[in-house]
Parts: C-alpha cells; structure tokens; sequence
C-alpha cells in the first residue's frame, strides 16, 4: 500500500494521445507552457510508435507547486484526440480507479484496456465543436477541456498558444484560441483539487535535458563540436550549432562517431575545449579515441545520452545500460571520469563541471546522461554553476627543452598549444617519457601511468560528487534520471514515519571512496537502484567494497520509467521483514 | 651571404628516424624540412598529423606541433585541428594501409570537406609496420605475403581516381627518387588553397625490395596540370600509377567555419527564462 | 652514371650558390646515413658517414669563405641546374643498407665524390664566364683530392666487391 506524501498530491498527471498527426505533442507543449504561465513547474516526456510522420504519440505531463523530476504512479487524465494504437502507451500510462479518461465521441467508444483499471470516462465531440471554426482543430478543443479539468486559467493557456504556434502565423493562433475557449466552454469537472501556484514565482527555467546539457558545454567553454546524429542525442547537436557559432565557436558534422572522437581531439590539441554528443552505439565506436586523448593526456568531454540496449537496442526509450561501457570499455588502464546529471537542471551543472574537469586534469569525461532526461521537457529552477572554475593549464612561454608530459606531484604537467614558439612537441597514443618520445621503457610506463591516475586520484572534486539527503540506517544509492523517483518514493516513506538516506551519485569515476565510507556510516541496509538489468552499478560499487554487507540490486531494465511507488514497495517489503535475502 | 633564415635542417627535430636504411620516407622528410624552409613558415605555426605505420612515424622527426594518433584517423584529427585554429599550417602524413584501409571513409570526406590542409600519402603498396601484408594498392597477384599467399585477387585501390571522386581541389603523385621534384610539389601542396593530396611512390626496401626498380618505371605526366575534372578524370583512368606531376588542381570551395562572435550566454540563456 | 648539367652556369654568384648547396646537401645526407647506421647497430659505417659527413661542412664553409663578399641568389630547391635527382655529391638513401659494410659504404661515397668533381669539371669547361670557369676548376681540382683519399682508404681496407650478408633473424614487428 503505497503512502502518499503531502506535495504529490498536488501534482496533477495529464496525458495526451493521438495519431496520424492530430498533434497530440503540440497540446502537451502548450499545456506545459501554459502551467509554467500560471506558476507551477513541470515535467513532459513523450512517447511514439516507430513512423516517421502520422503515427501515433502520446504526451506525458506532470506539473504543480513543487519541483517535478519524475512520473507519478498514476496518471490523473488520460485525454485521447483517437485512439487508434494507444496500446502500444497503456503501460506507460497507468490509470486508477481515480483516474478520469476523456474521449472524443468522433472517435468512438473509449477502448476497453483503458477503463478496465475502474477509471471514469467522459466524452466529448471534439471534431465538431472544431468544426464549427473555421480552421479549426480538434487537438485544440482538446486543449481547452484540459485547461478547465487542470483549472489552468485561459489567460495562461493563451499565452502558451502564442508562445507554441506563433510561427504558424496569426490564422492558426486564432482559430487555435477560438477552439481552446470553445473547449473551455465545456462542462468539465475539475479532476481534482486543482493544485494552487506558489506565491513567489521563482527564476523558473524551461528547458529540456539535451539542452542542458548543451548550455552547461557552452557555459564551460566549449567552441568547438564535432558529432554524428543518432537518436537521442541529435536535439543537443542541433540546438548547439547555431549557438556555438554565436559564440564564436564551430559545429562540424562528420562522417561518422569515428571521426567526431578523433576530431574533438584535434581541436582540443589546437588549444579550443571540445565536445561531442553521442549515445550508446555511438559511444561504443568513440571508445579507441576516447583512449587516445587519456594516453596523449588531451582533453575533451563526450555526453551519451542513453538508451535501450544493447546494440540497436530500443532507440526511443531510456535505460541506464551504459555505466560499464563508460566505467571499464578502454583497453588497457586508462584513468578518466565519469559523470551523470541526477535531473534535467542538473544537465547543466554536471556538464559545465564535466568540462572544467576534463580541461584541468587533461583526460576524457563522459557525461552519463539518458532519454528520459534529454528528451523530456522541465519547467525546473534555473540551473546552478560550479563554484569554482577550473581550466586547462597552459605553457605560454616554455623554457628550452620543454617536458610535455613532466611528473609533478600533482600529476598535471603544462600544455603548449601549437602557435607558441619554443613549445612544439607530438602528442602520441604510443607510451612516452616526460619529453613525449615514445618509449616502451618500464620506468617510463609506471611512471606515467602514475602520473595519468594520480592527477584524477589526488584531484580534490569538493561536495558535488554526490547529492545527498536525509539520514538513518536506511540508505538507497541511485543515479542519473532514476534519482527523481527515488527522492520522491523517499519523501513519501518520510511522510509515514520511514526515514531513508539517499545518496544520489554525480561523479562515478573516480570512486570517491572516503566520502562514500563517511556518507555511509551507519548504514544498516542498503539499496542500489538504478535502470538495467544487470545492476551495473550495484557490481561496480560492490566491487570496489564499499557497500555495506547484505546491500541490495533493486535494477530493471526500460523501456518503462522507474516510478516512485515501485520503490516505495520495495524499501517497505524488504525493510518491512527484517530478514536478509 | 644571404639573410639567414630557418634552413632545412633547422626543421629536424634531432630525433634519428628509426626508417630501414634504403627506405623513401627519408626522401620525404628531406623535402618536407625543405619545403617547409622555403615557404619561411615558422615551425611554432606548422603541425604535422599522423596515424600508424612506418609512415606516420613522420611528426616525431620534424621540429613542429605533431600528434601521432590511432590507425586510420590522421584526417579527422587534422579536420577538427584545423577548424579550431585555421591559421595553423596543417600537414597530414601517413601511409597506403593507414590512409586507404582503415582510413578510407575518412579519406572521402575529407576529399570532399576541402579543408585547407596537405595530407601526403607514402605509398609502397604493403603494410611494412606489421611485416609485410598486402594494402589497397598491392597488385592482386602479388603473393609474397603470408596473409594472402595467393595473392589479395581484389583489384587495386586507386587513390588519384577516388580523390578526384570524391571532390579533392589537388591531386599529386611523386617518387622518393625524385627529391626536387617532390620537394617542388610538395611545396605547390601546401601553397594550395584546399585539401591537397600527395601521392609519394616511397619504395620498401625492407618487404619490396622489387621496387628498386621504380626509378625506371615512373615518368613525368607530360600534359598540364588539368583544372577540368572530366579531363583530369580520363587521364587518371588512363594513367599506369607512375605519372609523376600534378594531375589536377582546382579552386573549389573551402569548408572553413567563419569565427564571428556575435552574442553572449546571457542572450541565449534568456531563451529558457519563463 | 647521371647525366651532368644541362643549363650553364653564367655567373659567380650562381655558381657558388650551387656549390654550397651540393656540399651543404652532401653533409645532410651523410649525417642521415650515419645516424641511421647508428640506430641499425652498424658503427664501423656509421663512423666512416660521420667522416664524410665532416668533409662536406668543411667544404661547405670553404665555399662560404669563397662566397664572404658574394651576394648569393635565393634558388628553390627543385630549380639547381642538375639533373641528378638529387645533388651531384649526395649519396643515394635507396643504396644504403643496414648490414652494409665498410667498403660498400666507402664504394658509395666514392662514388658520389667522382660525380661531384666531374660536375665542377663540366661547369668549368662550359661556362661563358671566365671567372666562374676559374673557380670551378680550383674546386674540380680540390674534388679531386677528395676523390683521391677515398681511392686510398679503399686500398687501405682491402676492399672487394662483396655481397652484403644475409640477416638470419626475421623482421621484427615494432607497433
């Protein structure tokens, strides 16, 4: 039986469905602009069947007074423009007995799938009231009878008509208006107590996961941008491009992952941060390069954002799948980090960290990022920035018999940029002495080999390797989109009197292993739960011996989002009978 | 005396080439260091990009910027090189097994990019830094490698045809035997304003010793260079692979990004304020 | 054997800028035979390189000496009026070999001193400056005692023509 905690109640849950380009999508961008209109944050993800166009889709939206960085376990309204193909989203949107299905009556009776979990119906025939304006639509009716069952005041839900459709052009934005009052119009319950704005409004962002992570390259210095398109990492590139070259900077679509790896490297040789976006499939072809710019010590930042693995994979869904790839995919002991925003705000931050990390300590940072996160939209705070900034350090004026890559204590060794006169030297994947000549020497081995693990192992990353709340000897560890649900499923336990710590891990290499054993101390049962079905990250923690005995793998795979309910029932079964499984 | 300015020898690195004795690649280098000297380009300036293979071993032995990447990926170090710092002199260096293998797909687009860089390709059809195997441009009947004792039985890669192909502004072809010459193209490749392409007939001494024989088999072109791609192209169908010369040059467009900064992150980040 | 040069040599300036070169280049690449013998593990002929690569910077200054009060035109490389493929004293690379021996090396080099002497010759004899004639006769000359010494370091090592040994290791596989 799952608690309910006071904030989640006021959250209300929409879904849209349509097919064959009725625009399902488009009423959930306009909602979504119209709740953050009103005050509120929110969350929108979507979903699809494989076409290209006219297939169906489904819009997912969350929103209310808090923060929102999950689903919920139930949606509130399920609104169907049709419903041809909505089986394909009945897992993904789960209804209730409280939940309310609305239908258009044009498009016949509400399938049987969607009311057998006891939800009431109502219908309403949204082809005619559109036909009744000219230029009408019926995803716009559609759009007012939302606004009225969410009580989304219409001054809202106009100005996110506005804001969505200006580009079609004043006709569209007026026959657009005419439908959404006409829908208002309706005789619509209320869903449910309409959650109430905040008073104070807040510096709300709205932002989607791929741009975060864009803004938080562009925002740690990154000009220049070599990548392959490949779903659903593609948005990230695109919404780059033109920006970078607002900026100064450069977008270079190469021919394939191959090239984007060694091309950021280059770049990044010739002095300019660089980044490229991928996801798993790509990442897998990125990694001999990714290996060459640890060896040559060059630095540069690859985001993946994840998906269904493995291989192909399910290219549209999100998964956690790819920790191993990132943690342990380079030949040979190559020392290099590992970061994974905990929510879409938090794409930002760790991506603007990321590349002051990989320019200070001169290696590779792969960003962990997934679908869930890139592809969703968030009415969210506005992302924060690293305290400190960290940059590359550079040689301007080398003194005879400049060393590229000599021993210091702490690891990192000047780097000249071509163009500074006395500095030259080649950069090698091959094994090198301190002046950068290759050598298959031992000494030269181990001590660069120190030298390239004791610059990230001895590096002091501060308090942001872990977002960490609450305390008790409850404890779950969790990462990436996953976070979201599990600091909600835990708010509601600490609503019934259950305190659980959560430790939701930002930097996943190198271990921060002191201050995983402080954040642990006490800890009598542990949780790992994370997105894929091998549990990757429980066998990478287990591993390096810092859980505590009896912790447990609470992992599985997508396509589905981990909801805050499934972890509440799991913390309660198991911390329920006291036994150890 | 004249003005002293840099000489050939001051553009050596120090670093003794650990080449066969006999091989082309010294050639090479000669006339890299000697074009590099008459061009007046200061050595800070120049980076010369590699990949693997006795070839490619090239940046270490030069007193410039170098990196010596992974197999088959010279190009795009130099492409993103480039794009971020185009006013550095970019040389690109490798061998056939390096470039037309494992380095094919890069090779087209680079080809196509037509960024303003020099890539010389040393060509001594067999991959000599892993014993002898054949490469894209081995004749299929030769049989001397283990590997393929039958001979490879797939007809030869054609680097100058495939260049022209793919849309590359300066195809060249020279001899390790000919050091003027090759220092005279090489000098016209870096002059070049695009993406130009070195072919250097650089005989093995060490896997095809046969090849001593080239200095009788290579010849000059004999016609001018061709700025018509049809032209160029039948004659490159119709060459034996041992015409020496510049078998066409053209001014097609560079693909260089223009650095123009126009705006600030305080702009774009007003795009997501609600 | 090369063909000589098939332009003459009209003036002082332009002669001395050739001669420099050719012993300027005859240094360099001996110098590269010698490091590469050094490496190869071959240091009898490394030695005898370094030698010849000695010769050819004091030859050099000798002919900078001669050029103190000469302005000398700028000649790209590919323009000297040989047609050997490279300078008439520089050696071939293609004619080095790792386990090549003392008298094969001193072979070589002979080799290289005789097509340098007999290029001042051919200046000398046709060029239509007399000052230039002159001066490349005095180097023809000087040549020739190079061409003499080497004869004698031949004798004193006994040569004969030999076949360069056979390597019995197979070839090693370094990346």
């Amino acid at each position: 039986m799952n608690a309910v905690s006071p904030a989640a109640r006021q959250n209300l849950s929409v879904a849209i469905t349509g097919s064959g380009g009725s625009g399902a999508v488009t009423t959930g961008l306009i909602l979504l602009k119209a709740a953050a209109s009103t005050g509120f944050y929110g969350l929108m993800t979507r979903s699809a069947g494989p076409q290209i166009r006219g297939g169906e889709s489904a819009a997912m939206l969350r929103f209310g007074p808090e923060r929102v960085d999950c689903m919920d376990d139930r949606f509130d309204l399920l609104l169907g423009i049709d419903w041809l193909n909505v089986d394909r989203f009945v897992d993904e949107i789960p209804l209730g007995p409280d939940s309310l299905v609305v239908g258009n009556a044009a498009a016949g009776d509400v399938p049987e799938i969607l009311a057998a979990g006891g939800a009431r119906v109502r219908s309403f025939d949204f082809n005619a009231l559109a036909a009744g304006v000219k230029g009408g639509r019926a995803n716009m009716v559609a759009l007012g009878i939302l606004g009225s069952a969410c009580g989304l005041p219409p001054a809202a839900m106009e100005a996110g008509v506005r804001s969505v459709l200006a580009e079609k052009g004043d006709a569209v934005v007026t026959s657009s208006l005419t439908c959404v009052m006409a829908g208002y119009d309706q005789d619509m319950v209320s869903v449910t107590v309409a959650p109430a704005p905040r008073e104070e409004r807040g510096n709300r962002w709205d932002i989607s996961g791929n741009e975060a992570c864009g803004l938080g390259a562009l925002r740690g210095g990154i000009r220049f941008v070599a990548a392959y398109p490949i779903t659903p990492a593609s948005e990230m590139l695109e919404w780059m491009a033109p920006r970078l070259e607002l900026l100064g900077g450069s977008l270079l679509q190469a021919e394939d992952e191959l090239a984007s790896v060694n091309m950021i490297i280059g770049a990044s040789f010739g002095g300019v941060p660089s980044l490229t976006a991928t996801s798993g499939p790509g990442l897998s072809l990125m990694v001999e390069g990714m290996g060459l710019a640890v060896a040559s010590e060059t630095p540069a930042v690859v985001v993946d954002v994840m998906r269904g693995g493995p291989s192909t994979g399910i290219p549209t869904k999100s998964e956690q799948s790819d920790l191993n790839l990132a943690l342990y995919g380079f030949h040979g002991d190559a020392p290099h980090l590992v970061l994974a925003p905990v929510s879409i705000a938090d794409g930002a931050f760790t991506t603007q960290w990321a590349v002051y990390l990989a320019e200070h300590l001169q290696t590779i940072a792969i960003v962990l990022s997934d679908q869930a996160l890139g592809q969703s939209r968030s009415v969210t705070d506005e992302p924060r920035e690293p305290a400190n900034l960290l940059v590359r350090r550079t040689e301007h004026s080398p003194v005879d018999d400049y060393h590229r890559y000599a021993i210091s204590d702490d690891g990192i060794s000047a780097m000249t940029a071509p163009g500074t006169p006395g500095g030259m030297y080649t950069a090698d994947g091959l094994e090198h002495n301190e002046k950068g000549t290759p050598s298959s020497m031992a000494l030269d081995h181990e001590l660069q080999m120190a030298k390239r693990l004791r610059k990230i192992e001895s590096f002091d990353f501060g308090s942001d390797w872990a977002e960490i709340r609450g305390e008790g000897p409850l404890c779950i560890v969790t990462w990436g989109s996953v976070s979201g649900a599990v600091f909600e499923a835990v708010d509601r336990l600490a609503a019934t009197g259950v305190d659980v710590r959560v430790l939701a891990l930002r930097l996943l290499a190198p271990l921060r292993r002191d201050a995983l054993g402080t954040a642990l101390e006490g800890v009598g049962q542990l949780w790992v739960v994370e997105q894929n079905h091998s549990g990757q990250l429980y066998h990478y923690l287990q591993g390096a011996g810092v859980l505590p005995a009896g912790s447990r793998s609470v992992a599985r795979p997508g396509p589905l989002p981990l909801r805050p309910g499934e972890v509440v029932d799991v913390i309660l079964d198991d911390a329920g009978t006291g036994e150890d499984k | 005396m004249t003005v002293s300015a840099l000489k050939a020898k001051d553009y050596k690195s120090g670093i003794k080439p650990v080449w066969c004795p006999g091989c082309g690649h010294f050639s090479v280098l000669a006339a890299a260091t000697k074009a590099l000297a008459y061009l007046g380009l200061p050595k800070e300036q120049v980076a010369v990009i590699s990949g693997i293979g006795c070839s490619s071993r090239l940046p270490a032995y030069i007193d410039s910027y170098g990196f010596h990447g992974v197999h088959g990926r010279a190009l795009p170090v130099a492409a993103g090189l480039k794009a971020a710092r185009p006013d550095l002199t970019v040389i690109v260096a490798g061998g056939d097994g390096d470039g037309f293998s494992i380095g094919g797909n890069h090779f087209l687009h680079a080809c196509r990019r037509n960024m303003d860089m020099t890539y010389i390709v040393m060509d001594n059809k067999v991959y000599g830094m892993t014993k002898g195997q054949a490469s894209p441009t081995t004749d299929p009947e030769w049989s001397a490698s283990k590997m393929t004792p039958h001979g490879t039985g797939v007809r030869r890669f054609l680097p100058a045809a495939i260049a022209l192909a793919a849309g590359a502004s300066f195809i060249a072809r020279g001899f390790a035997g000919d050091p003027s010459g090759l220092t005279k193209l090489l000098v016209e490749a870096i002059e070049h304003p695009g993406f130009a392409f070195l072919e250097v007939l650089s005989p093995c001494q060490t896997f095809r010793p046969e090849q001593k024989d080239w200095k009788n088999q290579v010849h000059p072109m004999g016609a001018h260079p061709s700025g018509d791609a049809v032209e160029a192209a039948r004659a490159i169908q119709a060459d034996d692979g041992m015409a020496l010369g510049v078998l066409y040059a053209d001014r097609l467009p560079v693909w260089q990004p223009a650095y123009e900064p126009r705006d600030s992150l305080e702009a774009i980040e007003k795009e997501f304020r609600v | 054997m090369t063909e000589m040069t098939t332009q003459p040599i009209t003036s002082l300036a332009e002669f001395l800028a050739h001669a420099l070169e050719l012993e300027v280049e005859s240094a360099e690449r001996y110098r590269e035979l010698a490091d590469s013998m050094e490496v190869h593990n071959n240091p009898d002929v490394a030695e005898l390189f370094r030698k010849l690569a000695g010769y050819g910077d004091s030859h050099a200054q000798e002919v900078k000496d001669r050029a103190a009060d000469v302005l000398l035109p700028t000649i790209p490389p590919w323009d000297f009026k040989w047609s050997c493929p490279e300078g008439p004293e520089s050696p071939c690379m293609e004619d080095a070999h790792y386990m090549m021996t003392k008298c094969q090396a001193l072979e070589l080099a002979l080799h290289n001193e005789v097509r340098g002497r007999d290029f001042y010759t051919q200046v000398a004899a046709a060029s239509p400056d007399d000052e230039v004639s002159r001066v490349a006769a005095e180097m023809a000359a000087e040549e020739d005692t190079h061409v003499q010494m080497l004869r004698k370091w031949f004798k004193r090592e006994a040569c004969d023509i030999q076949e360069v040994q056979e390597d019995l290791d197979p070839p090693n596989i370094p990346e």
